[in-house]
Parts: C-alpha cells; structure tokens; sequence
C-alpha cells in the first residue's frame, strides 16, 4: 500500500508546483483514493478473518481472490512450504488445477520455478518473461507457456522468525515487468498471509500441545494463580478419580492438605518449580503422589497459572517399603540365622569339649578302673583298643593288634580257653564274657574279666565291643581276705579253744575236787578207832562217780579234739538232731526227762562241722535236763524243735520246763566260768556259742511265758565261709537283743 | 595221834571222843553244787566238826544256823545270790563269820580283793583236806 502510495506520491511530486489540478488529476487522485480505501478495506477484512479464527484455507482464498480482483489479467497462487520444503500450492482461485496439481511437492530449488527460489533465497523473485527466463526448468517452461502464463512475481511468505512458510505469486498473462501496483499487492498479500499463516500455525501449535497434555498419560492439571484448578487431563482425571466439574471446584489445598499446599506454594514462588512427593488422600486411600509442578509468568513476571504433573507413585512407596521391609526381614532373618548358626557353632564345640571331656574322663576312668575297651570286627580280625588295654597288655600304645599278639600274653594254660571262646564268637553272636589269666614277660600273673557286646557295625558286619577289667588286684586281695579269714577263724578257734580249756578245766575240777574230799573223807572213816565202814562205802561209791565223770569230760575233750580243722559238710540238721537225741535218750529218761521231736521236713541243708552241731545240741539237751531236775509238779517236757527262719536260715530250739533263769542272769548265761550245774558234763554254753558263731549264725535264749527256757541257734542255709569271732561280750548283747 | 600222818595241828576233837554235838563248831557250806555238798560235811565231820549243807545263799539266810555258824565255807559261783554277795549281806547284818570261799578262780586280782573283803581264806578247787582242815583252824582261831 506504501509502495502505491509512494509511487503516486512521487509521481505527484514531478510537478513542480501544484497549479491547478486537471480533471485528469483530480480523477486519477480519486480514483487513486478509492483504491486506497479498496485495498485498506480488503485487508481490514482478511484481518478481521484471521481475528476471527477463520480456517487457513479461507483465509487464503479469500486474500487471493481480492488480490485479483485489484488488478486485471492477474493470476493469484498461494502455496506453503511444507516441512520438507516443498512446494504446496494451496489456493489459486484462477488457474487451473493441473497447474497446482503438477507444482504440489516441488521442493523448493532455485531453478525450477520463481516460487522455489523466492522460498530459497527468502527474496521476491520477478520472471518478465518466463518463457525466455532460462532460469527456469523446462517442465515449468513448457507448463506456463501450456495455461498461458507470461510473467510472475513470487514473494515468499515469512513468519515473525522469519522463516519461510509459504510464497504467493503473481503470473500476468503478458510478459512484462510487474507494476508498482502489483509489487504493492504482492507485499500485502504476502504479509496478509503471513500472519494467516503464522497464526494458524501457532492455532495448530497450541492444538498440538492440547493434544498433548490431554492425551499425556502424566496427569496434567492447570491451576490459576490462586490455586484454583481450571484444567485436568484423562490421567489427572483417572488418577484422582475427580470428574472435571469436581476439580474444577478444588484447590490442591484440598486434595493435598492446606500444610502441604503452602510448602509447595512457597517453592514454586521462589523456584518457579517443585519437586516432590505428598500424600494425598484418592478414593479414600492415602496415596503417595510424585508432583513435578512450575509456574507460568506472563512478560511482567506475575504468575499467570500453575501446571502440575502429578505421578501415583503408592506402588512404588508400597513396593520400596515392602522391600525395605523385605530388606529387614531378610536381615532379620540373616541375624537370626546367624545367631542360630553361631549357637550351633558354640553347641558344636561345647559338645566338642565335652566329648574331649568325656574322653578324657573315659580314659581316666579306664585308668583308675584298670580297664579297657576293644572293638574286633570278626571277619577280618580288625582289633582296636583303648590305651588303657594296651597298658594292661605291656604293648606299646598304637601297635597292630592281632589274636596272635593277644596270645602272646595270655597265660598257656588259658590259651585254649581264649581260643575257644573266639571260635565261639565267631560263629554265634551273642554277647559274652570270661576270665582269663595273662602271663606277663617278667612273669607276673594278671587276672582279666572280659566283657563283650555283639554289634552289627555300618557295613552289617559282625563286630564285637567288649570291655577288659584287670581284676588281679581284686582278686589277690580276695585271696588275701579270705586267707585272713582263715588265720583269724584259727585265732577265734584258739579264742574259743582258751574259753573251752578253762571250761574244760572247770569241768574237770569239779569231778576232781569231789574225788579229793570223798577220797579223804573215806580215808579218815577208815582210821577211826571204829571205822565208819558205811560211810566209806558212800564216800568210795563218790569217788568213782565223780572219776567217771571227769573221764567223761577227758572223752569229750578228745571227740572235740579229733577234728582239728573245721570240716564244713553238708548236714542236715535233722538227721544230725536225731542221731543226738537217740543216743541221749536213755540219760534222758534216766532224769525222767519226757523227749518231743518236732523237727520241720525238707529243712535246707547246712554247711556244717557236724560234730560240732552235736555237741551243740547235746549241750542245750543236757542244760534242759538238768535245768528240770527239781520239777515235781509238772512233767519234764523237753521239747526239740527244727524250722525255716528267715533270712534263709535252719533254727532248731530246746525248750525244757524247769527252773529257767532271772533276766539278770542272762548275762552270765554264756560267760565261760559261769555254770548252774552240778556236774560239769559235756561243754558249757560259751563254746557253745563259739561254735554256733563259727558257723555264721547265733546261739540265744529266752525264758519261757510259762516255766523254763528255751534256748535257740540259728545258722544260715549252704554257707560259704566262718566267720571271725567277736569277742563274747558282744554277741551276748546281740544274743540278749535277739531273745 | 594222827593216823593221817599229815602232821596237821588238829585242833578239833574227833568225833568218837564223844563230845556233846553242841561242844563242836557248826561249820556251814553253801554250795550249789550237790557232790560238794554230800562230800565236804562229811569230811568236816571227819574233822570233829558239825556241818550243814545248804544248796543257796538264801536257804542259809533264811536258816536259823546263822547264829550258831562259827565258819561259813561259801562257793563263789552260784545262781542267784553269789558267794560274795552273802558276805556281803552278812556283813551287812553285823554277823562277822568267817568266810571261807570256795572258787575256782586263778586270778589273782580276785583271790586279793577276797582277803581285802576280810575273808578268814578260800581253797582252790580240787583242794586237799590238808588245805581244807587249815583254812578251817585259821577261820575258827580268828574268832
């Protein structure tokens, strides 16, 4: 418009002054005008069309075909350039289509047409004669001259980069060079269309960022700068389940809580963004929300809105806690593990220690126990022993054990004892155990006891473990005890032998002493002037009786002593009872004495002297009998009786009933020098006692609930050994005790 | 005239000299044992001696001889009340007879502590009439 201007101003300005106007002049200034405001108004239309929002496409047509109508036998076309660079004819109202058809997607280059190289250089191209121009490629040639097309003059459209987005042309169907009306139009369609252009490009900029952030699957919203959420997309819809009508009513104050808000508020006015994660609370679930948020300022620097992407990131909290806890747990668990791990460690090595521990207690029991152990695996003759056994052989710790090495030792006459006993073990397998002697190299006995328990070892084979005891030690002291035994049995034997001397002596004295005074009696009767001849008849008759008497003591005293050692036999002491009884039986009815037997059938026999039993039994006999020898107002009972008593033992009793004894004189009883008879027959009481004790058993007595006594011994069933004698004082407590 | 010809001093009348029974000292035995006492009063009297027998101590206390015994011949060992015992009973009772005892005891210990107890002698069993006739003099001369 400027340059129709200038151009009329300047030719205007040829006149040197302004003398009065021609009709002419003055038409030609109207006219001049009214193309002026025709221009103005068709631009201000475009514009209003471009304001208004009509489409591109319009617009264009619309601008081209009002350049048209400006000037006669002019041809219009409007083309973008496209992002490729070509050529994109998009309005040309006036020429025809196969025209446009054959310059759509020309790439823009230099020396086809006048629209290529106008966008080329980004400079206005003029062509007064196409068909001579031979710039111009041959197809464009041939092209214009097909629809008649002379000359052109092409402008390339510019965006406010200035950047070519398109061109516009004008074709004349003359050659010639354009006016300075064509040149103005050009300038103004070409301007008019850029704007068109480049606002529409900008529309389908902000269209294509709407499509963006609408179909974003990052949840978009858009909040005044009042916090005041004006937009949201499908994923911010989605994710906070909001429908736009409800978010529009929300300030993020709302959905993350007025703390929270105000924290990101102030980062955002400070920062002009944020970044962080808040808790929200979505569909009644607390959620843990990744915000990215920044402001939008306008030129002045005041935020125009806030835009803020929104990411659910719960699952990734959840999962991040879930592993951090997973994390924990496996650390736990690993601690744990550890721990358990390090206790059965500490377990393993306390049982270590104690297995150390009772090895060494085994090897020191088996030291101080003298015993030792084995194991032999009987097919191939594998011998292991303990240390211990190794010492009680004499080898050295740690050598090849075989039978023959154990032959080696073993005493020759047990040799084949220890080699049957092997054959055995290895055809039965059954535990076993034996004695056996060892004869050492410096000729020393030792004796073994062996003990071994049949096994199956891991493989099913038939191994023996057995333990060895050296039990010389035992047994020497066995030895010792009972040859012990035997000396003090002789010493009690000697004991009672001094007990049965004085007893004896005392026995004997009485007889002697009665001897002495009737002898000396008789003697004087004799002598007096008129001997007493009747007296010494009584007096010799005394003198005989007691020297039978005394013999009979000496007679007993040999039958006593004619068995020197005591010869333990297995008696019955019924028999031996009988055998006494029978042969007193006459003295015994001689005092009038009634004789009761009652002796237990199968009574157990007795290890026994049984010449001592009798004398016993004869004794008691005697001392009943004697002890009724002043009862007149009953009969003279004896009774003799033989039972079980407890404790595996025989008892035989004789009970008599005569004058029995006051309990105080039961002390005396059974003290050697004690004696109620009148005539010392057979062997007191105290020998008595002596032999019963010999025999392991006790002589007591007890007087009767009605007259007399009773007195009993007890001796145990099959003994095996004498006892010692204690001193007498002893047992007649125990007997006391007992009765 | 001793046709014994013991050499004993025999201070006691023989019995066929006619003596009143009640001129010669009662000697009294106390002996369970029944051949003592059939033998020793015999003997005894033998000796111009009386003599009673009793089987215990108690039948002689309970006796009324205790007076007229001019010497007692006691066994040690008897049941019940022993020899010793009866000494010591009558010692009690302020009845000083001589005692002769009677034991068969070796011991010394025994035999000394008798003569502390002041008995007038003892006789050892088997003793002579010798011994017995001596023991009786020594307990009738100490009265």
């Amino acid at each position: 418009m400027d340059a129709i201007r200038g151009h009329i101003r300047s030719a205007g300005s040829t006149r040197k002054d302004r003398g009065p106007i021609s009709a002419d002049e003055s038409y030609r200034e109207v006219l001049e005008q009214a193309v002026i405001e025709n221009l103005h108004a068709g631009e201000t239309r475009v514009l209003e069309m471009i304001a208004r929002g009509n489409s591109l496409p319009e617009v264009l047509d619309a601008l081209t075909r009002f350049i048209e109508t400006q000037a006669d036998g002019i041809h219009c076309s409007m083309s973008f350039v496209d992002a490729e660079f070509r050529i994109r004819p998009t309005s040309a109202p006036t020429l025809p289509s196969e025209y446009n058809g054959k310059l759509d997607g020309v790439p823009i280059f230099p020396y086809i047409g006048p629209c290529g190289m106008a966008a080329y250089l980004k400079q206005q191209v003029t062509s007064e004669n196409i068909e001579a121009d031979y710039r111009w490629s041959d197809g464009f040639r041939s092209l214009t001259r097909q629809h008649g097309l002379k000359a052109c003059c092409s402008t390339p459209i510019l965006d406010s980069r200035g950047s070519v987005v398109g061109t516009f042309a004008i074709y004349l169907e003359r050659p010639c060079a354009p006016t300075a009306h064509h040149l103005g139009l050009i300038e103004m369609a070409a301007r008019l269309a850029g704007i068109a252009i480049e606002r529409q490009l900008k529309e389908e900029r902000l269209h294509l960022y709407a499509e963006v952030i609408s179909r974003s699957t990052e949840a978009i919203r858009i909040s005044d700068c009042n916090d005041r959420i004006a937009e949201q997309n499908a994923a911010h819809r989605e994710l906070f389940g909001l429908t736009d009508e409800e978010i529009k009513a929300k300030t993020s104050a709302m959905i993350f809580g007025e703390e929270q808000s105000v924290r990101v508020l102030a980062v955002l006015n400070e920062d002009d963004q944020f970044n962080g994660e808040l808790l929200a609370t979505i569909k009644g679930q607390p959620r843990l929300i990744d915000v990215s948020a920044f402001a939008v300022k306008n030129h002045d620097k005041k935020t125009v809105c806030y835009v803020a992407l929104s990411r659910d990131v719960t699952e990734k909290w959840q999962a991040e806690k879930a592993l951090k806890d997973s994390h924990a747990a496996l650390e736990s668990l690993v601690a744990q593990r550890t721990l358990a791990l390090q206790q059965a460690l500490d377990e393993s090595k306390r049982a270590q220690d104690e297995l150390r521990r009772s090895e060494a207690f085994l090897a020191e029991g088996q030291n101080l126990s003298r015993s030792g152990n084995f194991s032999w695996i009987v097919a191939t003759d594998e011998i292991r022993w303990s240390e211990q056994l190794y010492r009680i052989f004499e080898f050295e710790p740690g050598t090849r054990v075989t039978l023959d090495l154990i032959g080696s030792r073993v005493h020759p006459e047990d040799l084949t004892l220890m080699y049957d006993m092997v054959a055995k073990a290895r055809g039965a397998s059954s535990d076993f155990e034996y004695a056996q002697r060892l004869l050492m190299p410096d000729g020393s006995i030792k004796h073994l006891h062996l003990a071994a328990h049949a096994n199956r070892d891991r493989e099913g084979r038939l191994e023996y473990i057995g333990a060895v005891q050296d039990v010389t030690q035992r047994r020497l002291s066995e030895e010792s005890l009972a040859k012990a035994r035997s000396e003090l049995t002789k010493i009690a034997r000697i004991t009672s032998l001094g007990v049965l001397t004085a007893s004896i002596a005392h026995e004997v004295n009485q007889p002697l002493s009665g001897i002495i005074t009737n002898a000396s009696t008789c003697l004087r009767m004799l002598s007096a002037d008129s001997p007493n001849l009747e007296g010494a008849r009584e007096t010799a008759r005394r003198t005989i009786r007691d020297g039978n008497r005394a013999s009979d003591v000496i007679a007993r005293l040999r039958t006593l002593h004619s068995k020197k050692d005591l010869e333990p036999e297995v008696t019955d002491l019924n028999e031996a009872a009988r055998e006494v009884t029978s042969l007193s039986l006459s003295e015994l009815h001689r005092n009038r004495v009634i004789l009761r037997q009652e002796f237990t059938e199968n009574l157990p026999p007795v290890m026994a002297d049984r010449i001592q039993l009798q004398q016993v039994i004869l004794n008691l006999l005697r001392n009943a009998s004697d002890a009724m020898r002043t009862v007149e107002d009953r009969p003279r009972e004896l009774l003799i009786q033989t039972e079980r008593d407890e404790g595996n033992q025989v008892r035989l009793s004789v009970k008599d009933v005569g004058v029995g004894f006051p309990p105080q004189a039961m002390d005396k009883l059974f003290e050697a020098f004690f004696t109620t008879k009148s005539d010392g027959m057979g062997i007191g009481l105290s020998i008595s006692r002596s032999i019963i004790e010999a025999h392991h058993g006790r002589l007591w007595a007890i007087a009767n609930p009605g007259p007399g006594a009773t007195f009993s011994f007890a001796i145990p069933c099959q003994l095996g050994g004498f006892a010692r004698t204690e001193t007498g004082r002893d047992r007649i407590h125990q007997a006391t005790d007992a009765a | 005239m001793d046709a014994l010809g013991t050499g004993a001093h025999c201070l006691v009348m023989r019995s066929d000299q006619g003596s009143s029974a009640a001129e010669r000292p009662l000697v009294s035995v106390v002996d369970d044992d029944e051949s003592v006492r059939e033998s020793l009063p015999d003997l005894l009297r033998e000796f111009g001696l009386a003599a009673r027998a009793f089987s215990s101590a108690e039948e002689f206390l309970s006796s009324d001889c205790i007076g007229e015994t001019r010497c007692l011949i006691l066994d040690i060992a008897m049941p019940k009340m022993s020899g010793l015992e009866l000494y010591a009973a009558l010692r009690d009772r302020s009845q000083g007879i001589p005692v002769i005892f009677i034991t068969a005891q070796t011991d010394e210990k025994v035999q000394a502590r008798m003569l502390e107890q002041g008995a007038a002698g003892f006789l050892l069993k088997p003793f002579s009439d010798t011994d017995l006739l001596a023991a009786v003099n020594t307990a009738l001369g100490a009265d």
